[in-house]
């Protein structure tokens, strides 16, 4: 059992759902994506990124637009789809009760110490 | 000084110093091994080639800039190593269980190679997994498939089908057994790089340069698992079970393989015989009385029997092979199905096999001989070319008649012989057969041939019964019953003898050992007219031993023993001992 392990399991679980939540309102290319995250501290290296945007927009919860760009390649923007914006809703519930029972069992040990 | 190259990446064009593209060129293509086509690989690829190239473009200041190790040293940092990318498969994969290979246990696992395959890469990749060389092993298959008469194919196949194939890197190098780290994988494929043989030293230091960023992620590592006595304890009796357990997964695939085999090769012969009509086959058919096709017979006794023996086999792989892909609930379930079923069937066959002889019947038909008392009967039975040895045997025998018809031919005849008041002799012929119901029964006694002739008081029994195939074998059986005047004599021929109770009884006054002699028939028996005793039947000849009619000799070595009717003879080399007529002798030199 390596603590960088689990750390980094625990970062990634989370990793799609905070895809989906930096999309909820506006589309982004990955640059973009990638700012939200690394400021967040939830990635490191960049190229984590790149399977799951593929996995997660061949799991028809995102799709594409490209558009030009004064400085380099064409981006692909990245927006939710309506699977994709159910899918979220879910996650959300599903993380807040998680929020809710981690919060609940740790405060927990802590009173009891 | 440094040569450049002109790259275009994601469409937009770079001056890179050739050192950094060669880099770049071989981040780019390990990051591509460690994804498979299904995984969307082109599309992430590109999606990266995208995100370098704009990277590059915030580095870029004027156009004639040119990109150097630097600056690609800097974009691998922010993109990752290609391990970042691996890992993310081990969270996010919907099996669980194929992922397995994902974590760099140093342990070999078996995958078909198909970087150096003939036909499926199976043999090449038991080669890596056993660490023989590919040519062995398909030697071995192939001596195997013409030793099995061809059914090792299955077994090939099964392989194929339940044995991945290596695909990324990462799979190509468990195949082989080493570790999955970056410099592995980075080995790997400068393997398939010809054209940086100029820039070998490059290379090097740039290998040199990952390995050294490997190793530390490595030693920390270590020192974090490092383990005391009792884990290093658990670990070697953990080790021994493994081993234990591999030795059973081969014992499993033998076991089941072969088994497996044998069956394809029983039902093939057997079905395919069945269907085409070679003859002598037929054999199986006629015995089986309740007319159900063999080939379904054999085809469910395979489900029966094949089923087990391939979730054995399959079990054996799965001990050996942590990887092997799963065959499916589907397909277990409809395995486990079909065997229900076959199992069901054949007892529902037997329960009707055993239900054609539930019943068995008689008809009995008596004639006259003309032999009246005193007369001499002789009793023998008729040559004949079917049954050529003189033993009887109950077995049945399917042969062509004289009409070159088929038929069924038994030797199950039996002789009782007892007295009779009457002055005239009778004989009864008495069949029998088994069958589903009484109807059927006593008509199939009634369809069994059997003959004699009684000329000049000699009586010519056949020695064995006969019917037609649609009869089936259903026990059929003849008894002869003679029944002789008191004070009549008979002759039993020699070959009657196997056809004669061994004791007489109650319902049988004769017994075989009156054979080759003229027999009175009385009230209390048989008398033997010119019977001399018990014959003498034990003759022993060897060299050193002798047993006849007229004494026994031992002779070993020179010394003698001899007892006959002269007397007892013992002698050796130093002392003679007789005692004879003349009294006891007693010799030494």
């Amino acid at each position: 059992m390596k603590i960088e392990n689990t750390k980094a399991q625990m970062r990634k679980g989370v990793l799609e759902y905070c895809i989906l939540s930096v999309l909820k309102d506006e589309d982004a290319y990955v640059a973009e994506i990638l700012d939200t995250l690394k400021d967040a501290k939830l990635l490191v290296v960049e190229g984590t990124i790149y399977p799951l945007l593929t996995r997660l927009k061949n799991a028809g919860l995102l799709n594409y637009r490209w558009e030009e760009s004064l400085s380099g390649p064409p981006r692909k923007y990245y927006g939710l789809t309506e699977t994709g914006k159910l899918f979220l809703k879910e996650l959300n519930t599903t993380w807040s009760e998680l929020q809710n029972a981690v919060n609940l069992v740790t405060s927990q040990k802590t009173t009891k110490k | 000084m440094n040569k450049t190259v002109n790259i275009n990446l994601a469409g937009i064009f770079f001056h890179i110093d050739e050192d950094a593209y060669l880099k770049l060129q071989r981040y780019l293509e390990s990051i591509k091994r460690s994804f498979t086509d299904s995984q969307g690989r082109s599309e992430i690829i590109s999606d990266i080639e995208a995100r370098i190239a704009e990277l590059f473009s915030e580095r870029v200041i004027h156009d004639k800039q040119v990109i150097g190790i630097k600056e690609v040293d800097e974009v691998i940092a922010i993109m990752g190593q290609p391990e970042d990318y691996l890992v993310d498969d081990d969270i996010f994969e919907d099996d669980p269980k194929s992922t397995s290979f994902k974590k760099s246990a140093p342990s070999k696992k078996l995958f078909r190679d198909t970087d150096n395959s003939y036909i499926s890469g199976v043999s090449s990749g038991l080669g890596h997994y056993l660490g023989i060389d590919a040519v062995w092993m398909r030697l071995l298959w192939i001596i195997l498939t013409i030793a099995s008469g061809g059914t090792f194919i299955i077994i090939y196949i099964l392989f194929w089908i339940l044995v991945p194939a290596a695909i990324t890197t990462a799979e190509k190098i468990m195949m082989t057994g080493e570790p999955v780290n970056i410099s592995n994988i980075e080995k790997k494929i400068k393997d398939g790089f010809d054209n940086v043989a100029d820039n070998v030293s490059e290379a090097a230091k740039n290998v040199s340069k990952s390995v050294s960023g490997a190793a530390k992620k490595g030693s920390s590592s270590i020192k974090s698992s490092s383990k005391n006595f009792f884990d290093t304890l658990a670990d070697i009796i953990m080790f021994f079970f493994k081993v234990i357990a591999k030795f059973i997964g081969v014992l499993f695939i033998i076991i089941g393989a072969s088994a497996l085999v044998g069956l394809i090769i029983a039902l093939f012969s057997l079905g395919v015989a069945d269907i085409v009509h070679i003859p002598g086959i037929d054999f199986i058919d006629i015995a089986n009385s309740g007319n159900t096709p063999i080939w379904l017979i054999s085809l469910f006794v395979f489900f029966t029997v094949g089923i087990p023996f391939f979730f054995l086999f399959y079990l054996g792989l799965k001990i050996l092979i942590n990887n092997l892909k799963s065959i499916g609930n589907i397909a277990k379930f409809t395995l486990l199905g079909l065997w229900l079923f076959s199992i069901i069937a054949l007892v529902v066959i037997g329960i009707r096999e055993a239900s054609e002889h539930a019943f068995n019947e008689r008809t009995v038909e008596k004639q006259y001989l003309q032999i009246k008392t005193m007369d001499t009967l002789k009793i023998k039975m008729a040559e004949n070319d079917l049954y050529r040895n003189s033993y009887r045997t109950n077995g049945f025998k399917i042969a062509n008649n004289q009409n070159g018809d088929k038929t069924i031919y038994r030797q199950d005849i039996t002789i009782l012989v007892k007295y009779t008041t009457d002055t005239i002799a009778t004989i009864g012929i008495e069949k029998s057969a088994d069958g589903r119901n009484y109807e059927k029964a006593i008509t199939r006694a009634k369809n069994i041939n059997y003959n004699y002739t009684f000329t000049n008081n000699q009586l010519v029994l056949d020695s064995f019964l006969s019917t037609g195939p649609d009869n089936k074998m259903s026990d059929q059986e003849v008894v002869i019953t003679l029944y002789l005047p008191l004070n009549s004599v008979a002759y039993f021929d020699k070959n009657t003898k196997d056809f004669l109770n061994h004791y007489s009884n109650n319902d049988n006054i004769i017994s075989s050992k009156y054979t080759n002699h003229y027999v009175k028939i009385t009230e209390d028996g048989v008398v033997c007219d010119d019977c001399t005793g018990e014959e003498f039947e034990i003759q022993v000849d060897t060299p050193n031993i002798k047993i006849d009619e007229h004494g026994v000799e031992i002779n070993s070595d020179g010394n003698i023993i001899k007892i006959d009717s002269s007397g007892v003879k013992a002698e050796s080399e130093a002392v003679k001992v007789n005692i004879n007529s003349d009294g006891v002798s007693v010799k030494s030199e």
